[in-house]
C-alpha cells in the first residue's frame, strides 16, 4: 500500500510528515474533550426482545433530561461542572447479558452509577455490584436484599405501589365485590400477584379463583381469557403483565363480552387498546401510570421538574412511545443528581450515603422516605405517595394521590403473608 | 359448563389452524429437501411485519396484505432455497447452521426496519360471531380457521391430484429415484420451499392483528411446532395436522382449567410419551426419523 503511494509520487518523507500531522490532529479533540469534565452514567436495561418496552422509552426519557441538565450548566460537584452522557448496555433482559453489560460500563466505559430495569437480570450483576462497589439503581425494590447493599430503588416501588390502585376502586366502586387475576410466571408477575392479593383482602374484595399463571411465552391469550371469565368476576386484573399481554388480553377480554372493571399495572400505549376495543370498553379503567401532561403533575408535592414540558419534548421526539418508563430513569437521575451535588462527588458511596441523609427523598410525586427493612430487609426503596390513574373519555388522568407506607402501617401483615405464601420475601428468594 | 367448554373447543380450533399452517409447512420442507428450517418462526414473522407495512401503515385492504404476505414470504422462500440450502443439500446439519443464521438476520433486519416494540395494527373487524350465551367467536379468527380449512385442502388436492404434486412426492420419498424418473430435485425443492414458506407466512398475517408483532414473535411459534412435528412424525403432512389438533386442544383445554404453565408441561409430556412409545411419531416412518 504504501509503497503504492510512493510510486504514485509520493515521497517518504511526505507520507511521515503527513502521518505525523493526522496522528497528532486525531489526537487533538480528546485532548479537548478531556477538558471538559464529563461524568458517565450507564443504562443497563432491555432495549430490545419482549421487556424492551420498559427499557428503550426510559433511556429516550434520560437523554432528554442530560440534554436539558446539560444545557443548565451540568451537574456540579464542588467548584466544577460537568456535563452527562449517557452510556448504554440493551441487556435483552438476559442475566447473563446483564452480567457482561454491567462489567463493560464499569471497566471500559468507566460509569459511576448504573440504572436498571431489575427483576431477572439483577441476580446476573450482583456478583459484579459485591466486587466493585458500584451504585445500582432497580425499578424493582422486589430486588432488594440485606445483600444489595449498593442497590436502590428509588422511583418506581413495584410492585407495592399497586395497593394504592385496589385502595382507590375499593373506595369509589364499592358494588365491586369480586376480582380474578392473571400474571406472566416470572419475577415480575409473582411479587406483583402477591401484592394484589393482600390489597385486595384489605379492601375486602373476593377472589373468585387462584390467580392464573401463564408462560411468558404464551401469544394466543384467548384460553386465558375463557378461564378468567368463567367465574363471572367484577373485576378483572392484569396484574403486572407487559404491554405485549396487557394488549391482547384486553383485546380478549373486549371480544369475549367482558363489561366489568379491568385494573392493570400499567396500561402503556393505551390509546392503542382503544382502538383495538373501544373508547366505552376503556372507559374506566384503573392503572398506574400517568402521562405527564396530567394537571395533576403541576402541584407543589411534584419534584419532577416541569413534567409537562417533558411530556411535550418527548412526544415531540417520539410520538406514541409514551409508557410507564419513560418517565422513571430521569427521575432517578434526578435524585441522583441531587446526591451528588450534596456530596460534591460522584463516587458511588459518597452519592450513597448523601442520597439516604436523613432517611428522606424527594421522590418524583412528593416527598417520601427511606424504606423496607420489613419486606426486603434493607431500607433501600424510597416510598411515598403514588397516583391512580383512570382512562376517562379515552384519556388518562390522575384521580389522586395515595400514601403507601399508610396502606403498609394498616395491612403489611397481608403484604408479608401474600409476599411469603409466593416466596417473594427476600428471605424466600434464592 | 356447557358454555366453557364450547368456548374452550372454539378457542382449540383457532390454535390448531394458525399452528397447522406453520407445521405443515415447515414438515414440507424437511420433507423435500430434509432439511429443519430453524427460521421458519422468523417467516411467520415476516409475514405478520408483511400486514404492518401493507395493512396497518399503507392502508392496503388487509386481505390484500395477507396475500402480498403470502407470496413475499414464498419469495423469500425461494432465496433461502438458492442461496442457503441448494449449495448445502448433502450437508443436513449445514443448511440447520445457515437457517439459524437466516433467522438472524431476519430478526436483525425487524429490529432495523421496524424498531423492537410491538407494532399496532387495527383491528380487521370487531365483529364477534355469538354462538350461545357465552360462546363468542371474533370473526377475525374465524378468518383464520376459514384460511387454514382452505389452504390445507388446497395443498392436499395439490399434493395428491396434480402432476407437480406427484413429483413432491416422489421426490420427498426417494430423491435418487425421482432424478432418473426426468423429475428435477431442483425444481420441486423450489416449489416445497415456496409453499412451505408461503404456509408460514399467511400463518403470520393472518393473525398479525390478533397477536403481539415483535421481531421475536417468532421464536413460541417455531418450538411450538417442531413438538407438533415431532409428535405428528417428521416428515408426515397427515401427522403435522393431527399433531396440531392434538396439541391445540391438549394446551387450550388444560390452560382454561388448570393453568398456563402446567399446559406448556403436559405439551412437552406429550411429545415425550409419543417418543417412547412410538419414537418416529404418530405418522412418521422408521427412515425418516
Amino acid at each position: 500500500m504504501i509503497s503504492n503511494l510512493v510510486k504514485a509520487g509520493l515521497t517518504r518523507r511526505t507520507f511521515l510528515q503527513s502521518s505525523a500531522v493526522t496522528a497528532i490532529s486525531a489526537g487533538l479533540p480528546g485532548a479537548a474533550f478531556a477538558a471538559d469534565k464529563t461524568i458517565k452514567i450507564g443504562f443497563l436495561a432491555p432495549l430490545t426482545g419482549a421487556v424492551a418496552a420498559w427499557g428503550k422509552p426510559g433511556l429516550d426519557g434520560c437523554q432528554i433530561w442530560a440534554e436539558r441538565v446539560n444545557a443548565a450548566g451540568g451537574i456540579k460537584l464542588g467548584d466544577d461542572s460537568y456535563t452527562v452522557e449517557l452510556v448504554s448496555y440493551d441487556n435483552e433482559y438476559d442475566p447473563a447479558k446483564a452480567r457482561t453489560g454491567a462489567t463493560k460500563l464499569i471497566r471500559e466505559d468507566g460509569v459511576s452509577f448504573i440504572m436498571m430495569l431489575g427483576g431477572d437480570t439483577w441476580p446476573g450483576v450482583q456478583p459484579v455490584a459485591d466486587r466493585t462497589g458500584m451504585l445500582f439503581s432497580t425499578l424493582l425494590p422486589s430486588d432488594l436484599s440485606p445483600d444489595t447493599a449498593t442497590l436502590f430503588a428509588p422511583t418506581e416501588v413495584h410492585p407495592i405501589y399497586l395497593v394504592t390502585g385496589v385502595e382507590w376502586l375499593a373506595e369509589n366502586r364499592p358494588e365491586l365485590k369480586t376480582a380474578v387475576m392473571c400474571a406472566q410466571d416470572d419475577a415480575l408477575g409473582l411479587p406483583s400477584v402477591a401484592t394484589y392479593l393482600a390489597a385486595f383482602e384489605a379492601a375486602g374484595i373476593e377472589m373468585l379463583d387462584e390467580p392464573l399463571l401463564f408462560d411468558p411465552a404464551t401469544t394466543d391469550f384467548a384460553p386465558v381469557v375463557t378461564r378468567l371469565l368463567s367465574k363471572n368476576p367484577d373485576i378483572v386484573c392484569l396484574d403486572t403483565c407487559y404491554s405485549d399481554y396487557v394488549h391482547p388480553i384486553a383485546e380478549q377480554l373486549f371480544q369475549q363480552g367482558f363489561t366489568g372493571q379491568i385494573i392493570s399495572a400499567t396500561a402503556d400505549f393505551y390509546d392503542q387498546m382503544i382502538a383495538k376495543t373501544s373508547k366505552e370498553f376503556m372507559e374506566g379503567f384503573i392503572f398506574q401510570f400517568p402521562d405527564f401532561d396530567d394537571p395533576a403533575l403541576n402541584g407543589d408535592n411534584i419534584n419532577f421538574e416541569d413534567p409537562n414540558g417533558f411530556y411535550a419534548t418527548y412526544n415531540e421526539r417520539h410520538p406514541g412511545q409514551w409508557g410507564a418508563v419513560s418517565w422513571e430513569y430521569a427521575s432517578i437521575m434526578d435524585l441522583w443528581k441531587a446526591a451528588a451535588e450534596k456530596a460534591g462527588s460522584a463516587a458511588p458511596d459518597a452519592v450513597a450515603a448523601a442520597m439516604k441523609e436523613g432517611g428522606t427523598g424527594n421522590h418524583a410525586f412528593g416527598d417520601a422516605k427511606w424504606w423496607g427493612t420489613e419486606l426486603f430487609g434493607i431500607d433501600n426503596a424510597l416510598v411515598g405517595d403514588w397516583p391512580v390513574v383512570v382512562i376517562q373519555d379515552g384519556k388518562a388522568v390522575i384521580k389522586g394521590f395515595r400514601s403507601i407506607p399508610d396502606w403498609y402501617d394498616k395491612h403489611g401483615d397481608l403484604l408479608v403473608k401474600h409476599m411469603q405464601a409466593y416466596d417473594q420475601m427476600w428471605d424466600q428468594r434464592s | 359448563m356447557l358454555d366453557l367448554l364450547a368456548q374452550t373447543g372454539l378457542n382449540a380450533v383457532y390454535a390448531a389452524s394458525y399452528i397447522s399452517l406453520v407445521a405443515v409447512g415447515l414438515v414440507l420442507i424437511f420433507g423435500v429437501m430434509g432439511v429443519v428450517n430453524f427460521a421458519h418462526g422468523e417467516l411467520f414473522m415476516v409475514g405478520a411485519y408483511a400486514v404492518v407495512a401493507l395493512y396497518a401503515d399503507l392502508q392496503v385492504p388487509f386481505f390484500v396484505a395477507v396475500a402480498a404476505g403470502l407470496i413475499f414470504v414464498g419469495c423469500l422462500g425461494l432465496v433461502m432455497e438458492r442461496a442457503l440450502f441448494r449449495p448445502l443439500r448433502d450437508n443436513p446439519l449445514g443448511g440447520l447452521v445457515a437457517s439459524i443464521g437466516f433467522l438472524m438476520i431476519l430478526q436483525s433486519l425487524a429490529v432495523l426496519g421496524f424498531g423492537v416494540r410491538m407494532e399496532h395494527i387495527p383491528p380487521v373487524t370487531q365483529e364477534v360471531l355469538s354462538l350461545g350465551d357465552k360462546v363468542r367467536l371474533p370473526v377475525a379468527r374465524l378468518y383464520v380457521i376459514v384460511a387454514a380449512i382452505v389452504l390445507l385442502s388446497s395443498l392436499w388436492y395439490f399434493l395428491k391430484r396434480t402432476r407437480f404434486g406427484w413429483a413432491l412426492r416422489a421426490s420427498a420419498q426417494d430423491p435418487e429415484a425421482a432424478m432418473l424418473q426426468g423429475i428435477s430435485i431442483n425444481q420441486t425443492a423450489r416449489i416445497a420451499m415456496f409453499i412451505g414458506a408461503g404456509l408460514a407466512g399467511v400463518a403470520g398475517a393472518l393473525t398479525a392483528p390478533l397477536v403481539s408483532v415483535n421481531p421475536h414473535m417468532g421464536h413460541s411459534v417455531i418450538v411450538t411446532a417442531f413438538i407438533v412435528i415431532i409428535v405428528g412424525g417428521v416428515g408426515s403432512l397427515e401427522g403435522a395436522i393431527v399433531a396440531s389438533v392434538a396439541y391445540a386442544f391438549v394446551h387450550t383445554f388444560v390452560t382454561t382449567f388448570y393453568d398456563g404453565v402446567l399446559a406448556d408441561i403436559v405439551g412437552l409430556s406429550l411429545m415425550l410419551i409419543v417418543l417412547i412409545v412410538k419414537p418416529t411419531g404418530l405418522f412418521g416412518s422408521a427412515d425418516r426419523a
